[in-house]
């Protein structure tokens, strides 16, 4: 809501400047987000007065004014206005002055005759696109005057941001109310003065509530006689200078006294009403409205309707009829004030999609007892100007009239809340700046007399402007707010600290976070959201539960439509992204959780693809492989304190079909990884191979052991032994692995595979292994013969279990 | 004889000066001290001296001997230095070519931000806590004091899923999971993603919060100020300033929003801060005692406060990036600034 400070100071009297005034807003919680000057670039604009005019020698199109800035001498200015003429008061701009455009005036020839200064159009000062000729002012003001003071744009409009709890701020006489809780100044309400004729209102009109729920109070005033037409120019600017659009006087006062008030008023053509009387009821089935704005609207029976004798002629607080709108020819004006229940206005808002300053309001709650004021200040405005007489009396329906609420208010609690030492006193001065009735509630013992003290309780009575006021604790924000925040004291916490529960999810996210950083992996965040053609982009089979995704209602866009239960689609994307921009050293990871059925379980995610490393001499870009991915999930799990582990061949369409695995763990899958399939790679436009992990860290959080033990450092010395079998091409190659811990038992202390060999020195069909066997006791030094003995032990076992030939 | 002996120290002290290289000591020594090198065959004459001059020159051979061996010694000493020189000096290379540097992976920066937070959070004991991301209407708004139709609700465009829940719109639903589960002293740090329906240069529809909330028997306004004003110099810095606003939040009251003093202009008005010299970094307040009831909580035993900031927000005042959609790109040019 956009105020000015020019029409604040008719409601309150303050000094302050109005940076001053927006800080004190702000820090009072109503928040001044800018401050803008009103007519700044019209300095050195005054009004001038055309007094003569004569052909321009040398051009058709131009003239030679003679113009009276109220200055002895008058200023020879030429123009090429078509609506110049003889006796017209516009604006000019003097020597020396720069428009908002830029332009800068100076003395000037044009087309051989001097031009002392410019007659403007409004497009040219900034004040509208109007560029169709020159600015026509009232003949009235005074010739010389500066402009921005003759159309009272000497002034400083503030946007205000209110907060939904505060519709008592959305006018100009709530935010004085504010100020006076700063300044304790007080209210200057306007003087409204009525001269009603005899016609008596009740004779010629009637307001029905059907619904009393809906709409607790209606009240409306009748103007005979009214001259629609254009507001004055101090109501048109004023309202222009808040972003009101301006219509005719008449709709023109009803915004005024709501931007005064925060009373929306709406003024019907009494005589378009059905019978000239109200009804406010619900709409019926089937029923519709043509609004303001000349949409034909569906009416629902939840929504709350304005009526005549037969129809309906306004969206209840949200909208009036087109029908019955004020036009040229409107005579008599039925003008309504009123209060509408919140929920029903704003459900009806909602319904139909219309925001407008009345439901704005009305939703946020209005107060019912500015019926009356509201609907008599605009009711004194059209009769001065529009020139109506006002019918005898109101039309009053109140049937839902309500008691103020009571509140107690213990000051030792706020004190309490706030961590403060406020007095009593001050508690009470604070509230009663705010309109609060107090009364100190008698204590046992206690004289009433007595000023109030911290032991006292206070029976305070909020007022009926304050909707979002109910309990102790709005009263208690309400004076830490004007008591200052800033002066409220800065502490530290004294409680307990509570016992701090160590989470093992926590614990491995991070140290395979930390793990794949050192592994040289950048981290990667994508939105949760993804497109539902992942899952076909990253052929998972039709039967697996991961197509099986939630699905958003409102989706930003087809992209961002499901939640994603994997995060391999994304960090594709992130790839085809980088590729795109010619970045293909791509070592991207991520940890998130995704979507899965009802669950959310935390997954950890990679990619390698391009070339990594940095490409320079000495360290030359690699393509990486199957065995890269493959040792970051190894080094996941080591950090994890992972060990029994098995990785095994899957039939994941995702992946290569030779080249993938399965991480098991007690044989349940916890994660994949593989090369991506071609058609995955075509799928993101990636010309390389692409190697990715997907690892369930919910799994690995439940599997690990962080304790370490201290396991003592051998003794006696290792005995190594290199082994080379030659065995089928396809066999894998942790099968002689297990026989040879199996076969050595404890005396085997480690098992390293160091080559694979296929070629020209092995037969066709075959590889040869080279293993690096560590033998070791830890209760004696071994003996070569102890070792060998168990060595060709070794041997043996392998050609029987395997079939493998020792490979000479 | 004697001049003999006088002759070769003289020679082969000469000769050593000349020598270049070990082949060539080592011929000299031959040639001198060999089977048939030149000292030795004078030696040979020593058998043919008479008996009073034996011993004279005896003395003089073994002198000259060991003062030829004691310059052969340094002679070969001073080649192999020279040898080492010319071996290191053939070694050395251009310090200037690039370094071998393990690929270094770097953390998101907007993870890099909200890993700070925990930190300093966690050092004045809130333990960190997560909650699910697909949410219920009673744990997003009903339980947090926004029932339906409550205006506030406007201010959160929330994602609906089409089995009738929603995408968290902050993190606060948290919060209340705790407090259901959990008696007090409760001092939780939730950090987390949220989402809302906001897709332009400053709302990113999936954003990063941290939620903080603590509550015991007797929590005050004074000790929420104290809280976040001990984060605020550490996150920015020890001469951070920091400004209270009174603002609205259904689940607290007293509410606050919370401004720091501009990073850019320390406060002096600058355009980052629209001239205000203070940018607004968090909301916060006391907990409503709605949102105590709803968790079976008593609002007149307990008191407390909650906090809530955007990390994205935070991360962007110091990186300052134009259009924060960036963060959620991943393009590696971007990732490998931070």
């Amino acid at each position: 809501m956009n105020i000015t400070l020019n029409w604040l100071k008719n409601y309150i009297d303050f000094d302050f400047a109005a940076e001053q005034l927006a800080e004190k807003l702000t820090m009072l919680g109503v928040e001044v987000e800018t401050i803008k000057q009103l007519g700044v670039a019209l300095d050195g604009v005054v009004v001038g007065k055309v007094i003569s005019i004569k052909p321009h020698p040398n051009a058709d199109k131009l003239v030679l004014c003679q113009v009276d800035i109220g200055k002895k001498d008058k200023l020879q200015i030429v123009c090429g206005a078509p609506n110049v003429h003889d006796g017209m008061v516009a604006p000019v701009a003097t020597i020396g002055t720069e428009l908002h455009s830029g332009v800068f005036i100076k003395k000037t020839k044009i087309r051989g005759e001097e031009s002392y200064g410019m007659l403007c159009s409004e497009n040219e000062l900034g004040i509208s696109p109007d560029a169709a000729g020159l600015m026509e002012l009232s003949p009235e003001l005074s010739i010389g005057t500066p402009l921005t003071e003759a159309l009272g744009l000497d002034d400083t409009v503030l946007e205000l941001e209110i907060t939904p709890n505060r519709p008592d701020c959305l006018s100009l006489i709530g935010v004085a109310r504010e100020v006076r809780a700063e300044t304790g100044n007080e209210l200057k309400h306007p003087q409204i003065e009525l001269n009603e004729s005899d016609t008596e209102i009740q004779d010629i009109t009637s307001v029905t509530i059907d619904a009393p729920e809906l709409c607790p109070r209606y009240a409306a005033r009748i103007i005979k006689d009214v001259k629609v037409g254009e507001s004055p120019d101090w109501l048109k600017q004023r309202l222009e200078s808040v972003g009101i659009a301006v219509i005719n006087n008449i709709v023109d006062i009803t915004n005024y006294v709501l931007m005064e008030y925060g009373q929306p008023l709406h003024a019907f053509d009494y005589h378009k009403l059905n019978e000239n009387r109200i009804v406010v009821r619900c709409a019926a089935e089937g029923e519709r409205i043509t609004t303001l704005d000349e949409y034909e609207r569906k009416l629902t029976p939840d929504m709350l309707v304005i009526a005549d004798a037969e129809k309906p002629v306004a969206v209840a607080g949200v909208m009036g009829g087109h029908e019955t709108e004020i036009t040229d020819s409107t005579r008599d004006v039925l003008l309504e004030s009123a209060y509408f229940s919140p929920s029903s206005i704003r459900t009806t808002a909602k319904t139909m999609g219309l925001n407008t300053e009345a439901s704005y309001r009305f939703e946020r709650g209005a107060d019912p007892e500015n019926v009356i004021p509201a609907l008599n200040r605009a009711a004194q405005l059209i009769a001065e100007l529009a020139g109506g007489t006002l019918c005898k009396g109101i039309v009053d329906v109140y049937p839902g009239k309500r008691e103020p609420i009571q509140i107690t208010l213990r000051p030792e609690r706020v004190n309490f809340i706030l961590g403060t030492e406020l007095e009593a006193t001050e508690i009470e001065q604070i509230l009663s700046r705010l309109g609060f009735g107090i009364e100190m509630v008698q204590q046992e013992g206690r004289d009433q007399e007595v000023a109030p003290t911290e032991d006292s309780v206070f029976q305070i009575t909020v007022p009926s402007f304050r909707v979002d006021i109910t309990r102790e604790i709005d009263l208690i924000e309400e004076v830490a707010r004007v008591y200052g925040y800033d002066n409220i004291p800065t502490t530290l916490p004294k409680g307990d600290i509570p016992v701090l529960v160590p989470n093992k999810l926590t614990e491995v996210r991070r140290r395979i976070k930390n793990f794949l950083l050192s592994s040289g992996m950048m981290e990667a965040i994508n939105y949760s959201f993804v497109h539902p053609n992942c899952f076909e982009k990253i052929r998972l089979s039709e039967d697996n539960p991961l197509r099986d995704a939630l699905k958003l209602q409102n989706p930003l866009s087809p992209e961002m439509s499901v939640l994603r239960s994997t995060l391999i689609p994304s960090l594709l994307n992130n790839a085809q992204h980088n590729h795109n921009h010619q970045i293909n050293n791509i070592a991207l990871f991520e940890i998130s959780t995704v979507f899965v059925q009802d669950k959310e379980p935390a997954r950890v995610s990679g990619i390698l693809a391009g070339e990594i490393g940095d490409g320079v001499y000495g360290n030359p870009y690699k393509h990486p492989d199957f065995f890269d991915i493959k040792g970051i999930v190894e080094g996941a799990l080591e950090v994890c304190g992972i060990t029994d582990y098995a990785f095994k061949l899957t039939d994941e369409p995702t992946f290569h079909p030779g080249r993938n695995a399965e991480l098991l763990l007690d044989s349940k899958r916890i994660g994949i990884l593989g090369e991506a399939h071609p058609e995955v790679l075509e799928n993101y436009e990636l010309p390389y191979k692409a190697y990715l992990f997907e690892l369930d860290l919910n799994a690995l959080a439940g599997a690990t052991d962080f304790a370490k033990r201290f396991k003592l450092i051998p003794i006696y010395p290792s005995i190594q032994r290199d082994l080379a079998i030659v065995v089928d091409k396809e066999m894998q190659s942790d099968l002689p692995i297990d026989i040879i811990y199996s076969t050595g038992g404890k005396l085997v202390e480690s098992v390293k595979l160091f080559d694979v060999y296929v070629g020209d020195q092995v037969a066709e069909g075959k590889k040869s292994l080279a293993y690096t066997i560590m033998y070791h006791s830890a209760t004696e030094t071994l003996t070569d013969k102890a070792v060998n003995d168990l060595h060709d032990k070794v041997i043996r076992k392998l050609n029987q279990e395997l079939n493998a030939e020792l490979r000479m | 004889m004697k001049e003999e002996l006088e002759a070769i120290q003289t020679e082969v002290l000469q000769a050593l000066k000349q020598i270049n290289t070990q082949d060539q000591l080592e011929s000299l020594r031959i040639e001198y001290f060999g089977r048939k090198g030149k000292f030795t065959d004078v030696m040979k004459g020593m058998g043919k001296l008479s008996k009073e001059e034996r011993p004279i020159l005896g003395k003089l051979a073994n002198e000259v001997r060991s003062s030829l061996s004691d310059a052969f010694e340094t002679a070969k000493t001073e080649l192999d230095c020279k040898q080492q020189e010319q071996q290191l000096k053939a070694e050395s290379i251009d310090i200037t070519l690039p370094g071998r540097k393990p690929t270094l992976g770097k953390a998101h920066p907007v993870m890099q931000v909200l890993q700070r937070t925990e930190e300093i959070f966690m050092q004045m004991g809130f333990q960190v806590v997560t909650g699910p991301e697909v949410e219920t209407e009673h744990y997003n708004f009903d339980a947090l004091n926004t029932p339906p139709n409550h205006p506030a609700r406007d201010l959160h465009d929330t994602f609906y899923l089409t089995d009738g829940h929603l995408l968290r719109t902050h993190t606060s639903p948290v919060q209340i999971r705790v407090m259901e589960n959990q008696q007090p002293p409760v001092r939780i740090i939730v950090p987390g993603k949220a989402y809302r329906v906001d897709y332009d240069v400053s709302h990113t529809p999936m954003f990063h919060q941290v939620e903080g909330l603590l509550v015991d028997r007797h929590v005050t306004f004074s000790e929420l100020k104290g809280v976040l004003v001990s984060f605020a110099r550490q996150m920015f810095g020890a001469q951070t300033q920091m400004r209270f606003r009174p603002h609205f939040f259904p689940f607290t009251e007293p509410s606050a929003e919370v401004d720091i003093s501009c990073t850019v202009c320390q406060g002096k008005g600058c355009r980052s801060c629209g001239h205000t010299g203070w940018i607004e970094i968090l909301g916060a307040g006391a907990v409503d005692p709605e949102v105590f009831r709803a968790v079976n909580y008593d609002p007149e035993q307990v008191t407390g406060f909650a906090f809530g900031m955007g990390v994205e927000r935070i991360a962007n005042l110091q990186f300052r990036i134009p259009d924060i959609r960036t963060f959620y790109e991943n393009d590696l040019r971007f990732l490998h600034q931070f």
